[in-house]
């Protein structure tokens, strides 16, 4: 972590401002204290940098991943010319009845160095099991949907996407 | 970044009771990106959205956590069942503690 110079003259005022945006510089770490409630943005806060099996172990720990190709369709180009904004819309056949609904919807990209995209939560008022957003993709990658159904049951379905320029940056 | 929290919701023109609605919805806003420095990664308190709330009359229909591997100026699509006439809320929530909320109304044709 680098100091950076600004913060040598600390005064209460810039000590103050310094602890309210996650200590850049000189409060250095992560915050415990009561600054870390507004610095949900900081690294500590982000998810963190992962293989995707990491991810897929985290979020879901070692419970049974179904093959969902059949049930799930992933809706995105096959190639994308900007990484950057990539629009992605994942279908998960379902009657979505408040006994028999989906209840999570993760958009994980293999090959990003935060693997996890979203995660949405449905409700059966939603009528069916679509959500769909714009993306962010490092490279050429699998992007996998899961499905989490009311019963706990996860269901999982793949695609590949070649990007051309990558739009993460960092 | 004037426009930042600008929300812009768009649902078919006709809609009828019990209709399942597909709904599109964009904010503008940055979703700042990790910076790097020497191959670092730079610790600040990054301005990205990281909670999306759809609300139909009240109700909780659809959340999302998102992260910053969601593109600038993020679209979501979703549907949601119209069963009354009423108002569909979107309230996007950042990093910074911005909150901002766009409505529709709901009618029926």
């Amino acid at each position: 972590m680098e100091k950076t110079s600004s913060t040598s003259r600390i005064t209460r005022r810039t000590l103050l401002r310094a602890l309210a945006v996650a200590g850049l510089g000189g409060a250095a770490g992560p915050l415990l204290g009561p600054g870390a409630i507004t610095a949900q943005g900081t690294l500590g806060a982000l998810q963190p940098e992962e293989k995707v099996e990491a991810t897929m172990k985290r979020l879901f720990g070692g419970r049974p991943i179904k093959d969902g190709s059949g049930a799930i369709k992933i809706d995105m180009p096959l190639i994308a010319e900007n990484g950057a904004v990539v629009p992605i819309t994942v279908e998960v056949q379902s009657p979505m009845t408040p006994t028999n609904y989906v209840k999570h919807i993760y958009i994980i990209s293999d090959k990003n160095r935060r693997p996890m995209n979203a995660r949405f939560t449905l409700t059966p008022a939603m009528g069916t099991a679509l959500v769909g957003a714009n993306v962010r993709l490092g490279e050429t990658t699998d992007v996998r949907a899961v499905a989490e159904l009311s019963d706990g049951s996860l269901l999982m379905a793949k695609r590949e996407v070649k990007v051309t320029v990558g739009g993460c940056g960092g | 970044m004037a426009d930042i929290g600008k929300i812009r919701i768009r649902v078919p023109s006709s809609i009828k009771q019990g209709d399942v609605v597909r709904v599109r919805t964009l904010v503008i806003h940055p979703m700042e990106i990790v910076q790097r420095r020497d191959g670092k990664p730079v610790d600040k308190n990054y301005q990205f959205i990281n909670r999306v709330v759809v609300t139909y009359n009240g109700r909780e229909i659809l959340a999302a956590d998102t992260t910053q591997s969601v593109s600038e100026n993020p679209f979501f699509t979703f549907t949601f069942r119209a069963t009354e006439p009423g108002t569909l809320k979107i309230a996007f929530l950042d990093t910074h503690g911005g909150k901002y909320e766009g409505t529709v109304d709901i009618k029926f044709s």
